[in-house]
């Protein structure tokens, strides 16, 4: 069985249903995603169920725009934690990432210090006594006073846990992949002026990569693996009805059938989620009842980002968009 | 549980999905918490432990629904009346199954019927593993009453135990195939039917015993069908895998011409990962920052006034790699593999000076940089430099003249050939001067090392002059040095 210490502070939403089978808790997270507008299909469920269950960090992959950032914020609001973030990009280093020393605080420490030296060894006899007393302080110099907590710090330290979300790390060096190896298995950190820090409570963590480089095994080992592909059409019927409900039924369903046409076509950036979203947004703008092609001509950069993408695909709207009506109804 | 576990894991890998022994035991965790109930959570939970690419998603999908396949007694549903009616309450079933819409693929044929045995199947594994070989046979006893009452659920759990016990999950040939149907058949009570239809027989009973002999032969044809799917299940990929396997490690003289396509895919396989693995560190390596932690803390002592920088710009050794490849008639066929990895090295390393040679020596950088096709780059350098009796000597006295000033304390000289100089003077001398100014001096034989130094071979005056000098036969070997080199260029 996963480990699962009881004094673990679970949320109510999640720790309710723990008595209960796999599948009511999974059906349950569904429904939570649901009440905050992240629709989701059973997998995506059953993976927080399992990352939550056997505290594994979760890696999620997928085409930009299918809600693998939203996922952990979703998360987070059904459990109830604060989401902290932590953008990777190329350069990332631990200083960024994990802690950094107040040099200021330090040095200010230091000029005190030196001050109030003569204060302290009044009465010494003799160097050696001197260092003697010195050696009597605390070594306050790199104490916890001084650390300046990063994300995945202040994700070990949040009272209560936190999700934790490592956002694009496909973006980051591959020394930076290394090093979270140790935080991502064990929910610790080593630094060397002070030892080792565990998590308070383990958080939930998320790991996002577009999948311009292949991650490593070492790192995958250690995660559970979720790809999220482009939405069914149901699915991304549901998403819209969710996110937009103000596009009238029959719109929406011919608008997620064009998209759904779209991408079957050859293209340098397929539409994803998130921008069949924003062309509903843009339909409820222009007071859209019904798609037609010279709609769809004109709000085509709403879907697509590359002119070559426009440029191929505005002689088949026509096609296309009398295909989406056929199939909507 | 644990062993239906282990048998899909061997499937998985027999589909090219790596998995760990640490992804076994999460697999094992989560069929702790999920169970055998619901096959869609149990797909989604194990995909996640086990196939961690988009690719291996697929593969994981693919061998999930053939191995957990519990339709081998359905097809002939409709022909039995009992079992119509089980089938069509299945459908409605089936529907509020799946939700989420997504995954109906070929999953979708899976009857809620069949939840029965996957309920089932777990808690008889685990009699089967305590006490198998105690009741053997036994354990079925009614098979008659199962084949004529058409229970599929019975059947297909019988099946699998029968499996389990006949081992079937070690089968890899297809010659197999009958032994397997034939153990099966007998451990799910053959004889007993048999014994069934003969005392029908006698009792004047035709009907019922024909009755019961068209079962068996269905039961048979089942069983055969059951163990070619195993069969396929289990040895998807192991032709190719072997044959990759079998030629990465095979000595590269003795590589027939028809293999040759594979090996070439095997070279730009490795090139590619080596410069996956390397390409980006260099990148890293070239930028620089002020490491204001680290110059604080140098600094402390002159009272915190920045009298140290110190940068986080790591100095950046460039690797300069000079190869020599030896290309004459003794090393041949193993010449065009070497030229093969010298191409592929040029491609990896931004640094790389090329020659070739067997009699005279020239040099090959431009010439491959310019031809972007690997067969004819090799095949121009076996032309303009091949061919002649090799003269190691001339080969080093060609190359001081050319390239010994650029040698200099970050280079790396590679030498590969057989150091087989026809009796002439292999000029040691020179050779020593070279590794004096070299950083490193590696020396890949492709002989193995009993062999060097017998005949005209020439590695005892030449190797105290190398840093380095190993055995490199075959592709493995290959790409372990480049791997080493690499490593220590960056």
């Amino acid at each position: 069985m996963a480990k699962i210490a009881p004094g673990t502070k679970l949320n109510k939403s999640i720790s309710s249903v723990n008595e209960g089978s796999a599948e009511a808790a999974i059906t349950s997270i569904q429904q939570g995603f649901e009440r905050s507008g992240y629709i989701c299909n059973s997998s995506i469920a059953t993976s927080i169920f399992l990352a939550e269950r056997l505290q594994k960090p979760l890696l999620v992959e997928g085409p930009p725009g299918v809600g693998k950032t939203e996922l952990a914020k979703a998360t987070a609001e059904l459990v109830g934690k604060p989401l902290i973030r932590l953008q990777c990009y190329e350069g990332l280093d631990e200083s960024k990432a994990l802690y950094e020393w107040k040099y200021g605080k330090q040095l200010l420490y230091t000029q005190v210090l030196k001050e109030k030296l003569g204060d302290l060894m009044t009465g010494a006899q003799g160097l050696k006594e001197s260092i003697a007393r010195l050696h009597d302080f605390d070594d306050t110099f790199f104490s916890e006073e001084f650390l300046e907590p990063r994300p995945l710090l202040k994700a070990l330290w949040q009272p209560g846990g936190a999700v934790l979300l490592i956002d694009e790390l496909d973006k980051s060096d591959d020394e930076f992949e290394a090093f979270l190896l140790e935080i991502l298995s064990d929910y610790q950190i080593s630094i060397p002026e002070l030892g080792t820090i565990k998590a308070r409570t383990p958080p939930i963590v998320f790991l996002t990569s577009n999948n311009t480089r292949e991650i490593g095994d070492a790192l995958k080992r250690r995660c559970l693996h979720l790809y999220i592909p482009f939405p069914d059409t149901a699915l991304e019927q549901r998403i819209i009805r969710s996110r937009v409900p103000e596009v009238e039924e029959s719109l929406r369903n011919q608008l997620v059938a064009f998209v759904q046409g779209l991408r079957q076509l050859d293209l340098k950036k397929q539409p994803a989620v998130s921008e069949t979203i924003d062309w509903a947004r843009t339909m409820v703008l222009l007071h859209a009842k019904e798609l037609d092609a010279e709609l769809v001509r004109r709000t085509l950069n709403v879907l697509l980002k590359f002119q070559d993408d426009i440029d191929n695909v505005d002689a088949e709207v026509n096609a296309l968009t009398t295909k989406a009506i056929e199939a909507a109804r | 549980m644990t062993e239906v576990l282990g048998d899909f894991i061997r499937a998985l890998r027999a589909a090219d999905v790596r998995v760990s022994t640490s992804e076994s035991i999460d697999a094992g965790n989560v069929l702790d918490i999920v169970g055998f109930g619901d096959r869609q959570t149990l797909r989604d939970g194990l995909s996640q432990v086990l196939a961690k690419s988009e690719y291996e998603k697929e593969a994981f999908r693919d061998t999930f629904d053939r191995f957990f396949a519990f339709d081998q007694f359905k097809q002939k549903a409709p022909g039995d009346p009992q079992n119509s009616e089980d089938g069509e309450s299945e459908d409605s079933d089936q529907n509020a199954d799946q939700q989420g819409g997504e995954q109906q693929g070929s999953a979708g044929g899976q009857p809620q019927s069949g939840g029965g045995n996957r309920e089932g199947q777990p808690s008889g594994g685990e009699r089967a593993e305590g006490d198998a070989e105690g009741e053997g046979g036994a354990e079925f006893p009614d098979l008659v009453q199962m084949l004529e009452s058409g229970d599929q659920a019975a059947l297909q759990m019988a099946l699998a135990d029968a499996a389990r016990e006949a081992q079937l999950n070690r089968i890899r040939l297809f010659t197999q195939r009958g032994m397997y149907v034939r153990r099966m058949m007998e451990i799910m009570g053959l004889n007993g039917l048999q014994d069934e239809i003969e005392r029908r027989e006698d009792n004047g009973e035709q009907d019922r015993a024909d009755n019961l002999r068209g079962l068996r032969d269905q039961l048979r044809a089942d069983v055969r069908d059951y163990v070619e799917k195993q069969l396929e299940i289990f040895t998807a990929n192991a032709g190719r895998q072997l044959r990759e396997e079998v030629l990465s490690q095979v000595r590269l003289g003795n590589i027939d011409a028809r293999d040759m396509k594979i090996m070439r895919v095997l070279v730009a396989k490795m090139a590619k990962r080596l410069v996956a693995l390397h390409s980006r560190r260099r990148k890293v390596d070239r930028r620089g920052h002020l490491d204001v932690r680290r110059t604080i803390r140098a600094n402390v002592e002159f009272d915190g006034l920045m009298f140290h920088t110190i940068w986080k710009q790591k100095k950046i050794d460039r690797p300069k790699v000079m190869a020599i490849c030896d290309v004459s008639g003794s090393v041949a066929q193993v010449a065009r593999f070497l030229l093969m990895f010298l191409y592929s090295v040029q491609e990896v390393l931004p640094r790389v000076r090329s020659f070739a040679f067997s009699g005279q020596l020239g040099e090959t950088t431009d010439m491959f940089e310019q031809t972007k096709k690997i067969e004819e780059a090799i095949a121009k350098a076996l032309r303009d430099h091949g061919g002649g009796s090799t003269d190691y000597g001339q080969a080093f006295v060609d190359f001081e003249r050319l390239a010994l000033d650029d040698v200099d304390h970050r280079t790396t000289v590679l030498i590969l050939g057989d150091a087989r100089s026809n009796y002439s003077n292999p000029r040691g001398d020179i050779l020593k001067k070279i590794h004096s100014r070299a950083r490193r001096v590696i020396w890949l034989n492709p002989e193995g090392k009993s062999m060097w130094n017998s005949g005209d071979s020439e590695m005892k005056r030449l190797q105290p002059y190398c840093d380095t000098a190993v055995t490199c036969a075959s592709l493995k070997d290959l790409e372990r040095v480049v791997s080493e080199l690499l490593r220590h260029a960056s």
